[in-house]
This record gives C-alpha cells, structure tokens and sequence, in this order.
C-alpha cells in the first residue's frame, strides 16, 4: 500500500474520531447543569424541607424573609427555628442539638447548595414582587427530603427565563420581559 | 516631562487659553505625545516583573495542568458554608444597609455624619442630613475615615514595656503610675488633642478633683496660634471665627483657604451664592495671598502678594476705607495709626475695585485671615470686620488651646524632674513638636509614661504603657454647643481588645477597682449627662425614648443662646497689626496643615496620601511650591530637590513649580515625613521643625533661603496624566456675560454619526456638573473611592500613570503662568456617552449599552485589551495593571461596599454611576409600586459634593432636575465635536469681576 494511502485509510479516520471525541467530551463535560443538578451535601443536621414546606405547608417566607426586603433571602437564625422547637419534638436529638447550639450562642454552619460567583449581584426582590415562585429556580423544594440542588445558577438559565418569563410568572402578569442588560446583575 | 527645560517666558502669541501643565501651555513635544497616548509611556512600561515571577509559558502549562485536575474533581465540590445568624438583631437584615448618625472631632472642628453600616461593619460615611448647618455633606476627611477604622497597623491591644498585657493589669499599672506621682507631689500631666465634648470636659475636671498634680493639656499642633494671638489681641480671649458666607456679597480672603473641604458648611453657602439663578446678587471674592490656594483658585480676583504684608495691606484698607468711604473707625483708633496710601504690590485697579466694594457691601461684607498668616493680619482683620459691620461671620469665645509658651513650661517641668506621671492620648509630640531629641530627653526625666492612641506612633515608643484607644466609630461621646448637640455613638463594636480614652482616663477615678459613685462606664457618663442636661425637666417623654430619638437623629436642638456681644479693643488691636513680621531675606515660607493629611494623623491612610493635592496634583508627598519666575532664576525644575533653610535648620525637599505663587514665597505642607506606619513612613519630609519659635507667627518665617542641590526625584503627581486633546474642553464666562445674551461661542457642529441612535425605553441617565460650583475640594474623589472599592496603588504606580480613581478632577489653570487669572477645576469621569467610542472596539463586548443609557462594564468578560481606554477620548478608563487587590485581608477588605465587585489584575474599569445605586433605587420602587422620584438616586460623588455642583437623575423626565439644568444656556458637552454624545453636561464656570476693575488681578 502507497504511505499515502495509509494515511488516508488509518490516520484521516483516526483524526476524525479523536476530534469528535474531543468535541463529545468537551461538550459533555461542559453542558450547563452537567454538575450542577443533584448536588446535595449533607447537612449538619437532618433539616427537611418536605416536612417543612410540604406537609406542613410552612410558607417559604417564614424562615426565608429577606427574600422580599433585601437581595438575599437568607437562611432563618436558629432563634426563628427555635420559634416552633421550644415546644415541638423537643425528644428528638437533632432538636436536642440545635436547643443547644442556640442556648450556647453558636452558630450552625449549613452547607451551601445554591452559590452565585462574585461577580454576580442576583436580587430576590423583584423576583419575588413579580411572582416568581421560589421553585422556578431551586426546584420542587417541598418534595427533598434532603435539599438538592435542581438546577445551575447559569447566565444562561437566566437569560433564558429574562428573554421569555410567561412560564415562570403567574397568570395574568403583565410583565413580558426582563432585564437583559449587563449592568443589571454585574456590576 | 521633568527632564525637559523650563519654557522660557511667555514669547509666542499663540498660546493655549487653558492649560494644567507649564509644558501643556507651551506644547513641548513631550506633552503633544502626552495628548496622544492613552496612558503614560510608564504605564506600558514592561520592565515590571509579574507579581508571581512565573513565565507566560509556565503559566499557560499550569492552566492546562489544573483544568484536567478540575475536570477530574469538580462534580459536587464543596460550595462552602452558609452561617446564619444564632440569633439575628432584629435591625439587621442581611444585605440591607443601616445608617447610624454619630459625630466626627477632627481638632477644634466637628463634622455630624451617617455612618452605612452592612453586616454590621462601616463601609461608608456622608455627612447627617439631619444637622441644619452640613445638610448631608462632610469634609473629604471625614469620608476617609473608614479605611482608618480598618488600619492594619492598629494597636490590637494593651502593652507594658514591649509585652501584652490584659486591661486590668494595664489599667493597673496606669493608676499604680499616677498615684506614684501624686504621692511624691509631682504632676500627672495629660497631654491631648482639643476636648470639645462636655462630657469629656466634666471628667477631667472630676480627675483635677481627685488627682492633686493633674494637668491636662489641650494641645492641636496644626491649629494656627498666630490666629489665636491675634484675636486675643483683638478680643482679650481666644475666640472662633466662623464665616456665614451665605450672608457675604463680598469676601476678601488675606491668605484663608476657607474652601479647602474642611468646612463643607462654608463650601455649600459659597457656591450657593454664586448660582446665577439665586436671588441674591452673587457674590465676590478678593484673594490676596502668598502661596497658590485652592481658595485662591476659585477667586474673582487674585494678587499674589508677600503674606508678611498683608497685616499693613489691611490697615492700609482700613485708612482707604475712612477716609475716602467715610466708614468710622473703633473706638480707641486713631487715623494716624493706619499707613498711608495703596501698597506697591497692588495694581491701582485692583485697590480702588476691592474699596469700592466693600464701602459698597459694608456689612454683606467679610475679610477672613488665613490661620497661618502672622497675628497681626489677623488682629488688622478683625478691625476692618468691625469697621464694616460684617454680619457675615460668627465670633464666639473658645476654649483655651495649648500654645507654644504653655508646651514649652511643659516640656520644662518635665525637664525639671517635676512630672511624675505623663498620658499622652491622641497626641504626637516626639514628631509634631518637630524637635525629637528635646522631647527624648524630657520624657525621660518622667518616671512613668503612658500612650494612649490607635497606631503606634513616634511618641508610643518613648512611653512604657501603650493603651489601644477605639477610634470613634467604636465609640461614644456627645457634644455642644448647646443650640445644637450632637451625639457620637459607636457603628460597630470595638474591632480589636481596645478601650476608649475616656473609659481609661474614667478607670482613674476608682483607686480600689471598685468607686461606686462612678458610673460603670463612659457611656452611661455621657447619658447621665443628658438626663441631667438635656432632658427637658418636666417632659412626658421619658428619657430612655428621648435619648433614643436625640441619637437617631444625631442632633438635638436647644436653646439658642445668642452670641455674646465680642466688643473690639481697637487699640490693642491695631498695636498688633502694626507688630507684622519683618520681610527681608530670599524667601517667606508658609507652613500649612497638609489638605489631606492634616498635622500627620492621616499620614497613614492610603485614601488621603493618593487623593491629589487640589493645587498641586501631587499625591504621596509634599513638594515644596515655589513661584514660577524664582525656579528660573534658581534654575530649578519640578522635581529638583532643594535644600531649605530658616534660621539654621535646613530640610532636602523637592520643589514643584506653582503657577500663581508670589514671588519669593515658598509654602510646605505638615504632616508628612513620619517615621512610622507602614504606609506613612517616609512619604515626604517633615516640615514641623521649621515652625517659629514666635506665637506670633509660626507658620510664617522669613528669611528663608533655598539652593538647588543638583539632584532629582520623580513626584507622583497627576497633573499631566490624561490629558484630553482638543479645545473648548472647559468653558468660563462672567455674570455680565452671561446676562448680556450669555450664549457660549464655541458651538460645534456635530460630526454626521454612522451608528444608529440608542434607545432608551424607561429611563436615560444622566449628570449635569457645574463648573461654577465645583471648588475642586477632592470630596467626590474620596466619595467615589469608599463607595466603589477603588484601590489604592502607591506612589511608584502613580508616578507611571496608573492611578484608579475613576473620577479625577482636572484643574486648569486660565492665562498668565506667573498670575493665571483664573482656574476652572473640572470633575472628569466616565460620560457614559450615547456612541460610545470605547463600545465599538471592544472585542468581547465586555462595555457596551444599556437600555437606560449606561456605559456599562461587565468585569467578568473583560480580557483586557485596552482598546477601549484606546479610544476613550475623555481618558477616564483604568486599567488594573497590577494585582492591586488580592492581597487586601482582614481587616482592610472590610471597607469594601459588598454591592460592588473587587477587581483583579488585567481588568479595565471606570465609572458606573453608581450602577448599584441605580438597581437598588429601582427595586425599591418596584417593591412599593411607584416610579422612581427625581433625586431619588444618588451616585456617590454628588452625595459627597458639599458645593452640590453634581446633579444626577433621568434625562428621559422632561420634568427632572438634570433635565432642566442640562438644557441651561451655561451648558455644554466636553468634545461635542466627536459626536460621542456624552451623558454629561457640564455648565460653564462663571466669574463675577469687579465692573472697571481690571479682570483677575
């Protein structure tokens, strides 16, 4: 066989499959919520939302209140925990612990779930004004046992919501955009 | 631009009509290279290392190394933690701002503010719109405080002879030094700055009670003595003056630069007066001053003039103003006193104007002595006040502040081995005295020495006991005068193991540890106080909720006390304006308080050291200015350093060649040349041991001499950097102008654009800064900086042109290099311009349009090409050559606003009107269903503005503010002809000259 033609028959179709298993890997590696869903790290103590929000139906806004008054929602001091536990299964040791910590002044270090790089500057308000439910963004919050993540805090999840909002708002809203600009969030 | 000879005096006809730079006026090659590059040669420079001293080709290796280690270990890294509060003040919600009002001392002066507090940490400082005299506005000093709170180099807690100690045994040890001293009969002397608060007065009045020997000292080595001698003359007591220069048709200013930042009060009423659409008639200022001052700069009429003259200048005034005005002398002057006829100096129209128009504005006018100025202008001052009438000042009694005769008896007891216990709180007497051997040698005659203060300082070394002291955002105090209290309470808790000085000095007046008359601590000192004073007997409010309320506000109004009548002594009065000090010898020499570092205490803030001297432009030191006409002649250059001399000491100093100084007058400021702090450490030199012996006039000396040494340094200053290419670029009209058709000439017709027009659905942004009201006091800068997390780079990175101040203000002078008849200081920043030049060459789209007409920046996309500071005609982009920012911990990374990011190295940067400002302004009316109100937002630097010359809201609103101001016939565009369209107008600078009198000087 001509060198050439090995090089036609062996090294052309070898290129190829590297390039496309560069581009595949890439991609895969690479697409947006690749690590983002499901990350849920154990939390320091067995905190559940589907008790909480779900069967109890506890308002997110309760313990989440900077949600409507300033850019992050937060998470509740153990004083607002402590609102219910002074009284409420106070046998169980998770609640034993935490009746603890707050007596004791300490605080309790959750794991994060949902983070934002620096640069961007979200604000819970307006999204909250508009009537976005929380569960556009941080997933069926009252269903996890175990807070799980649902889905990146991607640009391109935002802009895909901020480019067409129906879906997220509630009927009969009159919004039918939202900020695009850089500004908006950078800053 | 330093190695180039001086222009030789002004030969060509054609020269520009404004110009920043002696080399800008003549065009030297140098400087038309200038205009044409974006950044200074130097901030290209490659010769720097990279910070890491890794290899581009290294570095491009690792990258790669650690993406296939990221690759491999990213799913479900660690996110960090998230720590609620245990238990949440209910006044605190994360991530919304809280603003405490409190007061700020700074010497004999008191600035009311707010204080934004986030998380409960300081992060920013404007003035309390609550107090009637500031309405919101605070001097550029006040502003920087927040990076002083977050020093470094503070004192974390108490030391006994080099070793930590805890604060029992430190107060311990304090009182063991003290009882030491009353039991061998010797003083306890307490050395301290002014003591304003009656709180603070009560308590040591308490210790003079209990401590036989104790002797407090008030001492303020950068607040002028000639003033006080000179008043004491005048008043037979030291007295304040306090000018109310909204009253003022006419202001003559002997040498006071009353529009230094300083006083925001005096700011605001000045440039208040000067708005051409203002009821009253504008007002005037005459200067007649030795050294250029920023106050000097913004003056209708300027006359250099020799400051040991200017005490015979105003009695000559006053001579004029009798016999020609009919104004009637004071009681006890005679006619005969008074010199004759006008001072050589001046031009016959600038004498007969300036008469003319204070006989014509009698008591609308005010004469105001600079405190530097020897006691005999000052006492020739106040005889010409009195014979005008002047209601536009305030003259009130002071308390008596330490003087030369009073430090010097001190030093002598000490000397004596007649003090047995010295506390030294919040003063530096081994730097500011200017003389450390002498103190060295007195301290160690006293047997026991205690320092009580926030950084280790030239005196914390000479002392055995060193007590942390809280700075006064950790703390509480009140203060008079009685009309008006205001309160200083704490912002945040004490940062480090420290105490308050009172709370020190309080510990005392319990001998056993126990006292149970005194109260636990200074707080409760202070609210007993106002239980017992200020709660007004009988009222249905309790005091809990009044006291509660007076802090709130950070003011409480009482009973005005009209101002006892001050009656002159005309005699003594114009006896010591005849006792001016002999001229003579090469050269005066004025020696001020440094606009930015004061006597040395803000030596230490980097904010303060890289703002730019008003005047000079310089940062990072302290030139000595000298007139243009005498460098020629000593053949000296900016930058030459020059030994100085004044009655046998000597200093090597850098000169700087100041346009509009008077012949034969140099001027240095203080506060420099410091030996400690890891910032202030040999920045500058030490004018201190230059002050004269004399009480008459120590910051004035004659006699000095000054030879070139031959030798050179680079100054980092700013004056020539970014310099905009074109003309028209500052606009300056008079008041007859203006009313006469008042129409600018320049008009340019705008180049045909090929981008289409912007939209602007909502809102469009804009700005209008009038020039006229812009005193250049550098508050906006500082504003500017606190609120947008501006970095500081030192001044080997300023020298090359790489400072971040996204907004600087350009200082042009108008005309004459050796008497500039004018100067327009003008506020640059980003314009935010519709075409922007710097959107179209951005290869990332890292700048680029917002729909309500910002220029905006996403950080995150910048790779840092420089294009756009390429094609940025206004020169108002930065770029983060360095890595300026990384290695800022604890505890300075807690003055960063976390509402604006923190920019690493490679990224361009500029001026965002505050764009978080903007968001949150707009949220908010979101929240509550509004549309935003006019004024409703407001960027930083207009906030900081005491002269209220920016002005920021929606152009969209025809009905707005900015609108209306931004279609006066005073505005203009910066480089209109570009077709950039800018979103800021600027509104010409006006002048109001004296009718016949010859313009400016």
């Amino acid at each position: 066989m001509h060198p050439f033609d090995r090089a036609i028959r062996l090294v052309l179709p070898m290129g190829a499959v590297a390039v496309m298993a560069t581009v595949l890997s890439v991609g895969w590696f690479t697409q947006p919520d690749r690590f983002a869903r499901g990350y849920a790290p154990e939390q320091p103590l067995p905190f559940s939302h589907q008790l909480h929000a779900g069967t109890l139906r506890i308002q997110c806004l309760y313990c989440h209140s900077g949600a409507e008054r300033s850019r992050h929602a937060g998470v509740p001091s153990t004083t607002t925990c402590m609102d219910c536990h002074k009284v409420t299964k106070t046998d169980r040791p998770a609640i034993q612990q935490l009746t603890r910590l707050h007596n004791e002044g300490k605080p309790l270090a959750w794991n994060r779930v949902h983070t934002l790089p620096d640069h961007v500057f979200f604000d819970h308000r307006p999204h909250v004004k508009a009537g976005v439910a929380c569960q556009t963004c941080h997933g069926e919050v009252q269903t996890m046992q175990v807070l799980t993540r649902e889905m990146g805090m991607r640009m391109a999840n935002c802009l895909a919501c901020h480019r067409d909002p129906h879906q997220a708002l509630p009927k009969g809203s009159k919004i039918t955009k939202a900020a695009e600009h850089c500004a908006a969030c950078h800053r | 631009m330093a190695e180039h000879p001086i222009p030789s005096p002004d030969t060509q006809e054609d020269l520009p009509r404004f110009w920043r730079t002696l080399e800008e006026r003549h065009e030297t090659p140098e400087a038309r290279r200038l205009a044409e590059d974006e950044f200074l040669p130097a901030a290209l420079d490659p010769a720097d290392p990279p910070p890491s001293g890794i290899s581009r080709r290294n570095f491009l290796g690792l990258v790669g190394a650690a993406t296939a280690v990221a690759a491999s270990t990213a799913c479900d890294r660690p996110q960090g933690k998230v720590v609620p509060y245990t238990r949440r003040p209910s006044e605190i919600i994360p991530g919304v701002a809280n603003h405490y009002a409190s007061t700020f001392q700074e010497g004999t002066r008191l600035y009311p503010v707010l204080v934004k507090t986030r998380e409960g940490r300081p992060i920013h400082i404007t003035g309390n719109d609550e107090h009637p005299g500031v309405r919101g506005k605070t001097s550029p000093r006040a502003l920087a405080e927040i990076i002083r709170l977050y020093d470094p180099d503070r004192l974390k807690a108490p030391q006994a002879d080099g070793k930590a100690v805890d604060w029992s045994g430190a107060q311990r040890r304090l009182m063991e030094g003290v009882q030491a001293a009353v039991k061998a009969g010797q003083q306890t002397l307490l050395l301290s700055g002014a003591v304003l608060s009656p709180t603070a007065k009560n308590l040591l009045a308490d210790l003079k009670k209990a401590l036989p020997g104790f002797l407090p000292i008030a001492w303020e080595p950068a607040e002028s003595e000639s003033a006080r001698e000179g008043g004491m003359a005048a008043y037979g007591t030291q007295v304040s003056i306090r000018p109310l220069l909204d009253k003022a048709r006419v202001i003559l200013s002997l040498g006071a630069d009353f529009l230094q930042g300083a006083d925001p009060e005096a700011i605001r009423a000045f440039a208040g007066r000067r708005k051409p659409e203002g009821q009253a008639p504008p007002n005037r200022l005459w200067v007649l001053e030795g050294p250029m001052t920023l106050t000097g700069s913004n003056a209708d009429h300027r006359c250099p003039v020799k400051p040991s003259r200017l005490g015979a200048i105003a009695l000559g005034l006053a001579r004029e103003l009798v016999v020609r005005k009919g104004l009637a002398l004071p009681a006890g002057v005679s006619i005969a006193d008074l010199p004759e006829g006008r001072p050589a100096e001046i031009p016959a129209p600038t004498w007969e104007g300036l008469l003319a128009d204070l006989a014509s504005a009698k008591k609308e006018a005010l004469v105001l002595c600079g405190p530097e100025m020897p006691a005999a202008s000052h006492a020739a001052v106040h005889l010409l006040n009195a014979m005008l009438g002047s209601e536009a000042l305030e003259i009130r009694r002071q308390d008596p502040l330490a003087g030369r005769k009073e430090i010097r008896a001190a030093l002598e007891a000490m000397k004596a081995g007649r003090v047995g216990a010295l506390i030294l709180w919040g003063v530096n007497p081994a730097y500011a005295l200017g003389d450390r051997d002498a103190w060295s040698a007195a301290a160690a005659k006293v047997p026991f020495r205690a320092w009580i203060g926030q950084i280790p300082d030239e005196s914390a070394a000479t002392c055995q006991l060193l007590l942390p002291e809280n700075h006064w955002l950790e703390s509480w105090n009140d203060f008079g005068p009685e009309e008006l209290s205001t309160l200083q309470q704490p912002a945040v808790a004490p940062l480090y193991d420290t105490r308050q000085g009172e709370d020190i000095l309080l510990g005392l007046l319990r001998p056993g540890g126990g006292g149970d008359t005194v109260p636990a601590d200074y707080h409760q000192l202070v609210r007993d106080r106002w239980r017992r004073e200020c709660h007004p007997a009988g009222s249905p409010v309790p005091f809990d909720r009044f006291f509660e309320a007076a802090l709130h506000d950070g003011v409480l109004r009482g009973k005005a006390s009209p101002a006892a009548a001050m009656p002159l002594l005309g005699s003594a009065a114009v006896q010591a304006a005849k006792g001016a000090p002999a001229g003579g010898g090469d050269f005066e020499l004025v020696l001020a308080p440094g606009c930015h570092v004061h006597d040395g205490r803000y030596a230490n803030s980097g904010w303060l050291q890289e703002c730019p001297d008003p005047v000079t432009k310089t940062t990072w030191g302290n030139p000595l200015s000298l007139a243009v006409s005498d460098a020629r002649r000593l053949g000296l250059k900016d930058g030459d350093v020059a030994t100085l001399s004044v009655a046998g000491r000597s200093l090597r100093v850098p000169v700087v060649l100041q346009p509009g100084q008077a012949s034969g007058v140099l001027s240095l400021a203080l506060g420099y040349g410091r030996e400690t702090g890891s910032t202030a450490r040999g920045v500058g030199v030490n004018a201190f041991p230059l002050l004269g012996p004399d009480a008459a006039s120590p910051n004035l000396r004659t006699g000095a001499k000054l030879e070139s040494t031959g030798k050179h340094v680079e100054l980092a200053r700013t004056q020539a950097h970014f310099r905009l290419d074109g003309r028209d670029i500052v606009r300056s009209q008079t008041f007859a102008d203006l009313a006469h058709g008042g129409e600018h000439k320049g008009h340019h017709v705008e180049l045909h654009t090929l981008y289409p027009d912007q939209e602007f659905p909502d809102h469009k942004w804009g700005m209008v800064i009038d020039l006229n009201a812009c005193v250049g006091c550098s508050g906006c800068v500082l504003a500017c900086q606190s609120e947008n997390n501006i970095p500081v780079v030192g001044p080997e990175q300023v020298a090359k042109g790489r400072e971040m101040h996204w907004i600087r203000i350009d200082r042009y002078y108008e005309g004459d290099e050796e008497n500039p008849s004018g100067t327009v200081h003008q506020p640059m920043l980003c314009q935010h311009c519709d075409h922007a030049p710097c959107e179209n060459v951005c290869p990332v789209n890292a700048t680029n349009h917002s729909p309500d007409g910002l220029n905006q920046m996403a950080y995150n996309r910048c790779v840092g090409t420089r294009y756009c500071a390429n094609n940025c005609p206004y020169k108002v982009r930065r770029f983060n050559f360095l890595e300026y920012t990384a290695d800022k911990t604890e505890p300075e990374s807690l003055a960063y606003n976390p509402e604006v990011t923190v920019r690493p190295r490679g990224v361009m940067e500029k001026c965002t009107f505050c764009v978080q400002r903007i968001q949150d302004g707009k949220v908010r009316a979101k929240g509550e269903d509004r549309p935003l109100r006019d004024g409703e937002i407001v960027p930083a630097c207009a906030a900081g503005c005491p002269a209220e010359a920016i002005v920021f809201g929606d152009l969209k609103d025809p009905k707005s503010r900015v609108s209306r101001l931004a279609a006066d016939r005073r505005g203009y565009k910066v480089l209109e002809e570009l077709g950039a369209r800018p979103a800021i107008t600027y509104l010409a600078d006006l002048r109001n000259p004296a009718q016949g009198g010859h313009h400016a000087g």
